[in-house]
């Protein structure tokens, strides 16, 4: 019994130092830019070989801790190689002159200061915001009168249900270019007979933003109805029930029942548009391609009128090949994002307190 | 026990489950440290990526020792697979050939290649692009191609780097039939009275030519952003100049300044094109509707290349009528087109670069040629290829090549995106926003600013 423990002890360990020294050699060899074709499966084996020897290695004490590592590995390395690993890198690149292939030198924090003197990049930080403030309140409204609806007794409701949320089911990209047709060949009829404009509403800068409003919300719109669906379904009927004895009408019900009674799924949908809206691209991509001019916004003549904030660090990027600018961007995009939501899990958490 | 083999296995295959993305993941890893120290150590990155190559190429499942060629144009994939099948029967090498087009440009792809260490040997790019890619595209100069084709692309630092492998021409294609019956010849155009005379000759007889309108122009930016922001704007910087002449380019590549006269006339004219264009297509058209509309004949002038050709010979109601380009006259005397190889293959310097040199070489002769010619439908841009372009619009590119009245493509010099920029005036214009010097104050401010940018 002891022999065997201690031999367990032993396996363990060679098992786990052999495999620090693998994956030391094999970052050893990384770094110094080495082109050993065994590189790789030195890394691969000695993190097994690491996993291998905590797995078996014979103790009480620690066993759960050990297990819970042993078990979460695949995730958290996962997400160290696609989310933790390119935020650094992404950091760092932001304060050099990267091109995409190379970065030749430190630029402190020139592009930080570069993107807050491009009228055209505060122009699509104002339109996005614009864009999140008019999406949270019209998606939510909109979806929760559709919610209404599918709650009610109306005939072929799952019809509705489901046709209300088909357009989430096509992805952004197609539905920018269905709608792309739509404007410029079917509402271009209806705006020749009102307003005598027989132009797209794609080609004017505001009625291109009210047209990208308007496809993201058909888009949106039919997902958070299904969440206020279920919410209105938690309404517990006894409550309901006994409202409707005392003679609430329909309309205090909604008000003072049912609204009260979902507030938490009303913050949740809330913050799902917001987020959603933030990090809105490919409607606005397919649907205008952040074309539209703008003639006079901080002196200067903007050709990028429906540009929102995720398609402008697009194109920096991407199409004017400034990749460290583009960076640099995203840095200011994340803080941000990463604000609305620390904020949400905190006004989540307080809600849930209260309940 | 059982539970603990059982537990032990479950354990395995998720290590399995971790290997197989653990060997991606260090190809991730790896490539950030690549570009970490890219800049720092040149020549240590060289000698890395050179053998990583080799490595992508085995894995991709080609033979070893192929030359990996990137292709950026999709739709002469499956001449260019013959390309390398005839290769292989003529040579006995191998030659792959990988495809990126549509939506996604190589330009982009091949940065994400880059930073994985899987780096094809010949690949395509536009000319501006060269100084990206500085330092690390070989030098072709020598080679017997050279001497054959006045098309090559020149580097200041790297010498010969661009093997042009076919020519486009731009201008304002025309449809021969519709000009001969209005009594209209194509040759005459060459200053802003004969066009203005042309047009408005063409346009009271819209109705017996069974034309919807004379231009066939779209300055619809989100789709069409690089017809009006790249081609047409392009016909500003060259029209009427020599190949060679870069005076326009160079004034706008000194911080995005243009010429205020050449601009102005160039308006006017843009103004004639926006004043006889049809309105459905000018401000919200698409490419589609503007190359079905040139091909069913109901318009005179169409503002595309000869790249069109497929398009309008596919057409179910493309009657048969002849085409070629009619200059853009903005000023007297301008007889020339715009033609010339809109992007060249080049060769990666840490990659196969002698076998690339051979199979180039080989592309530049007769055997390869037939096939680019007869099956891609390509202009050879070598003077001794003995194959005439099955191109419906070759006659009349072939007629300027040889009077010597073509431009070049220096519009593909310009700083990338600006055509994201300048179609959007366009796009103004033509919606009557501005007339023609508001069109030149404006160009000039989007200009600067986006060069200051």
């Amino acid at each position: 019994m002891v022999d065997n423990a201690v031999g367990k002890r032993l396996l363990s360990l060679l098992c786990i130092f052999g495999g620090v020294a693998l994956v030391v050699a094999a970052l050893i060899l990384d770094v110094s830019r080495s082109n050993a074709p065994y590189r790789g499966a030195f890394l691969v084996i000695g993190i097994v070989g690491i996993l291998v020897g905590l797995f078996i290695f014979p103790t009480l004490k620690y066993h759960r801790a050990l297990m819970n590592f042993v078990f979460l590995f695949p995730l958290l390395f996962a997400f160290l190689v696609t989310v933790i690993i390119p935020l650094i890198l992404g950091i760092r690149y932001s304060f050099t002159n990267w091109d995409g292939i190379r970065f030749t030198k430190e630029v402190g924090l020139e592009n930080y200061t570069k993107m807050f003197q491009q009228p055209s990049f505060i122009w699509s930080i104002l339109l996005t915001f614009l864009f999140v403030v008019v999406n949270m309140i019209m998606v939510n409204l909109v979806a929760f009168l559709l919610a209404l609806l599918c709650t009610s007794k109306l005939k072929g409701l799952g019809f509705f249900r489901a046709s209300y949320f088909l357009p989430n089911l096509i992805g952004g990209i197609v539905l920018g270019y269905i709608w792309q047709f739509i404007f410029a060949n079917v509402v271009t009829n209806i705006t020749t007979a009102l307003f005598d404009n027989r132009y797209s509403m794609l080609s004017e800068t505001g009625t291109a933003f009210i047209a990208i409003i308007v496809v993201y919300i058909w888009q949106y719109a039919g997902y958070i109805m299904l969440i206020y669906i279920t919410g209105l379904n938690t309404v517990p009927g006894e409550i309901l029930e006994a409202s409707s004895i005392d003679g609430a009408n329909p309309m205090q019900t909604l008000f003072q029942i049912k609204i009260p009674m979902i507030a938490p799924t009303i913050t949740i949908c809330t913050f799902l548009t917001l987020t959603s809206a933030f990090k809105q691209f490919d409607v606005n991509l397919a649907l205008t391609n952040g074309t539209g001019s703008v003639a006079d916004f901080m002196g200067s003549y903007l050709t990028n009128g429906t540009e929102m904030l995720a398609l402008n660090i697009y194109n920096t990027a991407v199409i004017k090949d400034n990749y460290a600018l583009g960076e640099a961007k995203a840095v200011l995009f994340f803080i941000i994002l990463a604000c609305v939501s620390i904020l949400q899990v905190y006004i989540s958490n307080k809600k849930e307190v209260e309940l | 026990m059982k539970k603990r083999i059982l537990a032990l296995m479950m354990a395995g295959v998720m290590v399995l489950g971790l290997t197989a993305c653990g060997g991606a993941a260090t190809g991730t890893a790896d490539s950030g440290a690549a570009a970490d120290s890219g800049a720092a150590a040149d020549s240590g990155a060289a000698a890395d990526s050179g053998a990583a190559a080799d490595s992508g190429a085995a894995d991709s499942g080609s033979s070893g020792g192929a030359v990996r060629l990137l292709n950026g144009k999709p739709e002469i994939d499956n001449q260019l697979q013959d390309l390398a099948k005839k290769y292989k029967e003529e040579t006995g090498k191998d030659v792959s050939v990988e495809t990126i087009g549509g939506d996604t440009s190589a330009g982009d792809e091949l940065k994400k290649m880059y930073q994985a260490d899987n780096m094809p040997d010949i690949f395509v790019i536009e000319a501006n692009q060269a100084d990206t890619w500085d330092g690390m595209l070989a030098d072709l100069s020598g080679e017997a191609w050279t001497n054959d084709t006045d098309y090559e692309l020149v580097h200041d630092t790297m010498g010969t780097i661009g093997f042009p492998y076919t020519v486009e021409a731009t201008a304002l294609a025309y449809n021969a039939d519709v000009l001969e019956k209005a009594g209209v010849d194509p040759a005459s155009l060459t200053s802003p009275s004969a066009w203005k005379t042309a047009v408005e000759t063409l346009d009271s007889k819209k109705a017996d030519l069974g034309l919807t309108a004379v231009f066939g122009w779209c300055a619809e930016p989100a789709n069409l952003g690089w017809s009006s922001g790249t081609h047409v704007f392009g016909q500003y910087l060259d029209a009427g100049l020599k190949l060679d002449d870069k005076t326009y380019i160079d004034l706008l590549n000194d911080g995005g300044k243009i010429d205020e006269g050449r601009m102005k006339k160039f308006a006017e004219f843009i103004g004639m094109m926006n004043q006889y264009s049809d309105p459905e297509l000018l401000v919200d058209g698409t490419y589609d509707n503007q190359v079905k509309g040139f091909a069913e004949g109901k318009y005179a002038f169409v503002t595309q290349g000869n790249w069109i050709n497929g398009t309008v010979t596919s057409n179910e109601n493309y009657s048969g009528f002849k085409m070629g380009f009619a200059p853009y006259g903005f000023d007297d005397g301008f007889d020339t087109i715009i033609a010339g190889p809109p992007s060249y293959w080049t060769v990666y310097s840490n990659g196969k670069v002698d076998d690339a040199k051979a199979f180039l070489q080989w592309v530049s002769e007769d055997s390869a040629q037939n096939i680019l010619v007869n099956d891609a439908g390509l202009i050879s841009p070598f003077s001794d290829c003995t194959y005439a372009a099955a191109d419906p619009f070759y006659d009349s590119i072939k007629s300027y090549m040889d009077a010597g009245k073509t431009s070049g493509w220096h519009t593909m010099l310009k700083k990338d995106g600006l055509q994201n920029v300048t179609c959007q005036v366009f796009a103004d214009y033509a919606q009557g926003k501005m007339d023609a010097d508001g069109f030149v104050s404006t160009m000039a401010q989007v200009c600067s600013s986006y060069y200051a940018e």
